[in-house]
């Protein structure tokens, strides 16, 4: 409204001026004073036009005719001069108007101007360092020079080939890392991390001769140990578009900044990601930087302390490394494709180590992994180092998964200690006429369910598993079909268990309705038959279990409780104040008679202290533990894969551990002497007596040599 | 060798005749018209200087050696007559042609990288197409006042139109739309202060327009027969567009140079930031800054009131030469006046507006305030004529 006035106002004085200028022209001709004078040189000066256009032909006198008075001449001229005054009131008028509508609202236009001139630019913040139980760094930062280049660098020989020159990389390989997509289709491309100063100097000093590329010092994550408990640590890296669309909550994520991608980096991204600084710069169209305004500087994230205990880790990843790959790190070369061990401590869910073979190097990921990489890393045929198989590895439970069910079998009246049963070597109690064998051919003849746990007869767990069958209410009988199945799930199976980092796998406990959907395509197989059972009892068939729910349930059978499994001790901030701790969570408390526990672990001390080759192992070192083994049957020919579990001290339960060798063989053979090492190794590092070195852990090489299918015709051993 | 007779005694002139014909030394230039010119070129200096002092790319010190030689230029102009100018109507009609087809020149022509083939290097770089503005000025002076006043032969007046059309037509094979323009605007003005009968006018301006939209719509029939634009070259097309629609939101160089340049205007609010203080124009967010864009660079430094200012700047020296033109001893000078005071409107109308967003945006500098030297010189030369027209009006 008062834009609108003013601009009236305007327009009127413009208008006004403009017609006094008029009017004076006007007066001015008009007055005979200043005319008279001119009336007769105009009168002169016309004639002689007159003459000389006559004397050279070009106007008539017809033209020239009504020119002989000077006032008729002004008279002529004043409209003329008023249409000329009121095209310039028109045309200032008009431009004063705008420019009052344009000027008397400035602040939109000033926030634009702003918004122009200020660029915000935030400074990446150095993420927390990652410490074991001990302080030992695992994790920590360095600083790095990097060259970073724009996608549209690739296309431009000259830029490419100076860079090769300045760098020594080879001009292919610097277009190929530069055209390498996995950081994201936006973000810049690394070139080369870890560049001399001198070279960083040169190309910040010409980089009109780099039109795309850029210099940065980037604090990078560093791994001193290697490869060592890869998994557990995960790796970060440059954060993609996916990770910039959809961040964590609450988290500020800039283009370039690092984010946590799998394990603890990725599990408490929010505690080690730092507070990005900011700086204000004054920016000019093109880019340049005139100066900054202000700044604030980044914070650096939480250090984080984890429940891993450096030097047993380092033991395990070597001992896993030497079970799996021994010689030239080529897979083949020793017992299975891979491998996979935690060891949680049974009293707070505190895990002391995590390990899975192959691993890989964290730090391929600092500044972006090259396609190569990844591949190496993630493709099935060099057995997917990146995968976590402690928690997301799903493998069938085998005789392990005996405990639970026997259990079930003693809830449900089906098992008791003064029960025989007699053992043939191949049992057919559902009379299909394909009888199922125990994994002893010969038999083991009359045998007691405390044997049977401690010999792992599957005879005895057949007979249970048909119990349970014929008990099913589809049968006829009087208890649920799934009650086997909701026994077992007591124990964390079937479900995740909580760790605190991401990607766990639930696993699978088979029942009616999972294999009528399992199955939906074929409905022949849909049918849930007694055979289900009678696997699933003695953790074949389609049960799956990660190592880390076996050694969570195996730990509640130890104390009782299901614990939250866990790897984060606490965080602390710059000043070393302890921001966050964890707290022991009971994620369960199966309800199982407690006479019924003492059965069970009563027989598992027994794997440990009667089975013969199981009581040989702990007896050198002289560990009172409880046990069992398992060893996985696959129809498809290949190896045999085995599992170890226990815990110890049996009388004071402290630390389970689990670990499987995937195609590696006998759990007895295979798995048990690994399981007891790291025990050795756990309850020695508890009694101070470890070796207390940490060394550098390679990761995998990615080389492998075809497994040998089944050597022989054996079957299972345990 | 025959005697003269001897003379005794000479009749003096009929004193109007010597007051006609024989300047006045010391009232040589018209004072307040001196006084508004300084003001206004001063302005411009610090304006410019505000924009280019930081900018290798333009020097401030050529500017001032411009405004030197225009100043010497336009006071050597001023002693000469210009009414001996008046009969070469055919001569100036050629240097207008020549100066204009100049660029042409194989070797001597450059289209300076800007896409018009308007410039040429003799030493330094110039823009003929300018200079040519005088001859246009003069030509079209010269051709109207003959007809003194009065132009109602519908002959005379096309034979008048047709010479005037031809500058018209030569810096359109340049092509450089926007001295076209201005030509034609000077075309306009020297008719209607001539005399051509309104009937005449409008019936031209009909005709125009009516040429441009066939203009229009044979480059329409050559794209849906060819595929490509012949006649307006897409970034004419681009400007026009941004033009009619400049609200919605458009990516183009165009629209995004006219966006920079309100932005510029609008935050320099009632009372700009203060010289030096410029961020759209020294950040480089507004293009061509010194050029064509100075007023945003004025209107950012000193808002509202600098813009009133410098139009009242204007509108002053506006006033007195039209004043000068009604004092003017003859058609021929008032013409050329008129002309003048019409083209400098049309630059300021256009170069303003177009930052404004009310005129499509074209390369016109803004009189007195832009960098560049050749219409810097060019305008000091058309002051030093209209000194000159004030000079001999016989007073």
């Amino acid at each position: 409204m008062l834009a609108a006035i003013i601009a009236t106002i305007v327009t009127v004085v413009v208008l006004i001026i403009a017609l006094v200028v008029v009017f004076t022209i006007r007066n001015r001709t008009k007055s005979p004073k200043a005319s008279s004078k001119r009336m007769d040189v105009r009168a002169i000066n016309t004639v002689g036009v007159g003459a000389r256009s006559r004397g050279r032909g070009h106007a008539d006198a017809r033209v020239n005719a009504p020119q002989t008075s000077a006032t008729n001449l002004g008279e002529t001229l004043r409209p003329r001069f008023i249409a000329m005054g009121v095209l310039a009131a028109g045309i200032f008028g008009s431009l004063a108007v705008k420019a009052w509508s344009l000027q008397s609202n400035s602040e939109t236009y000033r926030k634009e101007a702003d918004e122009n001139q200020y660029t915000t630019v935030s400074t990446p913040a150095p993420r927390g360092y990652i410490y074991d139980a001990d302080g030992i760094e695992l994790v920590r930062n360095r600083k790095s020079l990097t060259v970073l280049a724009d996608v549209e660098v690739a296309d431009d020989r000259t830029v490419v080939q100076r860079l090769s020159a300045v760098l020594g990389i080879p001009h292919n390989v610097v277009r190929y890392r530069i055209q390498d997509a996995t950081t994201g289709a936006q973000s810049q491309r690394v070139v080369a991390s870890d560049v001399d100063l001198r070279n960083i100097a040169f190309i910040s000093e010409h980089l009109s001769a780099f039109p795309g590329v850029t210099t940065q010092e980037r604090s990078v994550r560093e791994y001193p140990w290697g490869a060592l408990a890869a998994h557990a640590l995960g790796y970060a890296s440059t954060a993609d578009d996916k990770d910039l669309e959809t961040p964590i909550d609450g988290a500020e994520l800039e283009m370039g900044d690092v984010v946590g991608k799998s394990g603890v980096e990725a599990g408490y991204e929010r505690l080690l990601a730092g507070t990005h600084g900011q700086r204000v710069l004054v920016a000019a169209a093109d880019g340049t930087v005139q100066r900054v305004v202000s700044e604030t500087d980044p914070e650096k994230g939480n250090d984080i302390y984890l429940t891993i205990k450096a030097p047993v880790q380092y033991k395990i990843d070597q001992m896993l490394a030497d079970l799996v790959a021994p010689t030239d790190a080529t897979i083949g070369t020793g017992k299975g494709d891979s491998a996979s061990a935690v060891v949680m401590d049974v009293r707070d869910g505190s895990i002391v180590a995590m390990a899975s073979y192959p691993t890989f190097s964290p730090e391929v990921f600092v500044g972006g992994i090259g396609d190569d990489m990844w591949s190496l890393y993630t493709k099935d045929s060099e057995f997917q180092p990146l995968l976590n198989r402690v928690i997301a590895g799903n493998y069938a439970a085998a005789s392990t998964f005996k405990a639970f069910t026997g259990l079930a079998g003693l809830a449900y009246g089906f098992a008791d200690t003064g029960r025989s049963w007699d053992c043939t070597g191949s049992w057919d109690g559902f009379n299909t006429g394909a009888p199922q064998k125990c994994w002893l051919r010969t038999g083991h003849g009359p045998i007691s369910f405390r044997e049977g746990i401690v010999q792992s007869c599957d005879t005895v767990f057949y007979e249970i598993g048909k119990n349970f069958f014929q008990a099913g209410a589809s049968q006829g009988g009087t208890i649920s079909d799934t009650a086997m199945q909701e026994y077992v799930e007591k124990y964390g199976f079937g479900k995740t268990t909580g760790i605190d980092i991401p990607s766990e796998a639930a696993g699978r406990v088979p029942t009616p309705q999972w294999k009528a959907e399992h199955f939906a395509d074929y409905p022949e197989a849909q049918q849930w038959m007694g055979g289900d059972l009678t696997n699933m009892v003695i953790g074949q068939g389609d049960v799956l279990v990660t190592p880390l729910q076996m050694a969570v349930a195996y730990g509640a059978i130890a104390t009782g409780n299901l614990m939250r499994p866990h790897l984060f001790k606490e965080a602390r901030n710059s000043s070393g104040e302890v921001v966050v701790s964890f707290e022991p969570e009971v994620t369960g408390v199966p309800d199982v008679p407690p006479e019924n526990l003492e059965i069970m672990r009563d027989a598992l001390h027994g794997v440990a202290t009667e089975n013969e080759s199981i009581a040989k192992l702990f007896g050198e070192h002289g560990i009172d533990a409880a046990a069992k083994t398992g060893t996985a049957e696959y129809s498809d020919g290949k190896n045999e894969s085995a599992w170890f579990v226990c815990y110890a001290p049996f009388d004071d339960p402290k630390y389970v551990v689990a670990c499987q060798v995937n195609h590696g063989g006998g759990g007895s053979e295979v798995a048990a002497p690994l399981g007891v090492e790291i025990m050795a190794a756990v309850l020695a590092a508890d009694a101070g007596e470890l070796d207390p070195t940490v060394g550098v852990v390679a990761a995998s090489s990615g080389k492998y040599i075809p497994l040998p299918l089944k050597s022989d015709g054996s079957g299972r051993t345990d | 060798m025959p005697q003269l007779p001897q003379i005794q005694s000479v009749k003096a002139p009929d004193r109007a005749v010597v007051d006609a014909t024989k300047p006045r030394r010391f009232k040589y230039f018209n004072l307040p018209f001196l006084i508004v010119l300084a003001l206004l070129v001063s302005y411009g200096l610090v304006i410019v200087y505000t924009a280019v002092y930081n900018d290798a790319d333009y020097s401030f010190s050529r500017q001032l050696a411009c405004v030197a030689i225009g100043a010497v230029v336009m006071i050597v102009i001023g002693r000469f007559d210009y009414r001996n100018l008046s009969d070469f109507t055919t001569v100036l009609l050629v240097v207008s042609v020549a100066l204009i087809l100049s660029p042409h020149i194989p070797g001597l022509g450059t289209d300076a990288g800007m896409g018009a083939q308007s410039w040429i290097k003799v030493g330094i770089q110039v823009q003929p197409g300018e200079f040519a503005k005088i001859t246009v000025i003069l030509l079209a002076a010269s051709v109207v006042s003959r007809y003194g006043g009065r132009l109602d032969d519908v002959r005379e007046y096309l034979k008048a139109l047709g010479i005037m059309l031809v500058p018209f037509l030569c810096i359109m094979t340049q092509p450089d739309l926007g001295t076209g323009l201005v030509y034609l605007f000077i075309t306009a003005v020297a008719l209607v202060v001539g005399g051509a009968r309104p009937k005449f006018l409008l019936i031209t301006l009909v005709a125009g327009i009516a040429a441009i939209a066939a203009v229009f719509a044979i480059d329409q029939v050559l794209y849906d027969a060819t595929g490509e634009y012949k006649l307006l070259k897409q970034y004419q097309r681009n400007r026009l567009l941004v033009f009619l629609e400049h609200d919605s939101v458009n990516l183009s160089d165009e629209g995004w140079n006219l966006k920079q340049a309100q932005v510029a205007i609008g935050s320099g609010g009632l009372f700009g930031k203060g010289l030096f203080n410029a961020t759209q124009a020294t950040l480089g967010f507004l293009p061509e800054a010194p050029t064509d864009f100075i007023f945003c660079v004025l209107a950012e430094q000193l808002g509202f009131f600098g813009v009133m200012a410098l139009l009242a700047l204007y509108a002053a020296l506006v006033l007195i030469c039209f004043r000068i033109a009604g004092a003017s001893s003859d058609l021929f000078g008032t013409i050329i006046v008129m002309c003048t005071v019409g083209m400098w409107l049309f630059q300021i109308l256009e170069n303003i507006g177009m930052t404004l967003g009310l005129m499509p945006i074209t390369g016109i500098p803004l009189p007195f305030v832009s960098y560049g030297s050749t219409g810097m010189v060019m305008n000091f030369m058309l002051l030093g004529l209209i000194g000159s027209v004030w000079a001999h009006n016989g007073r």
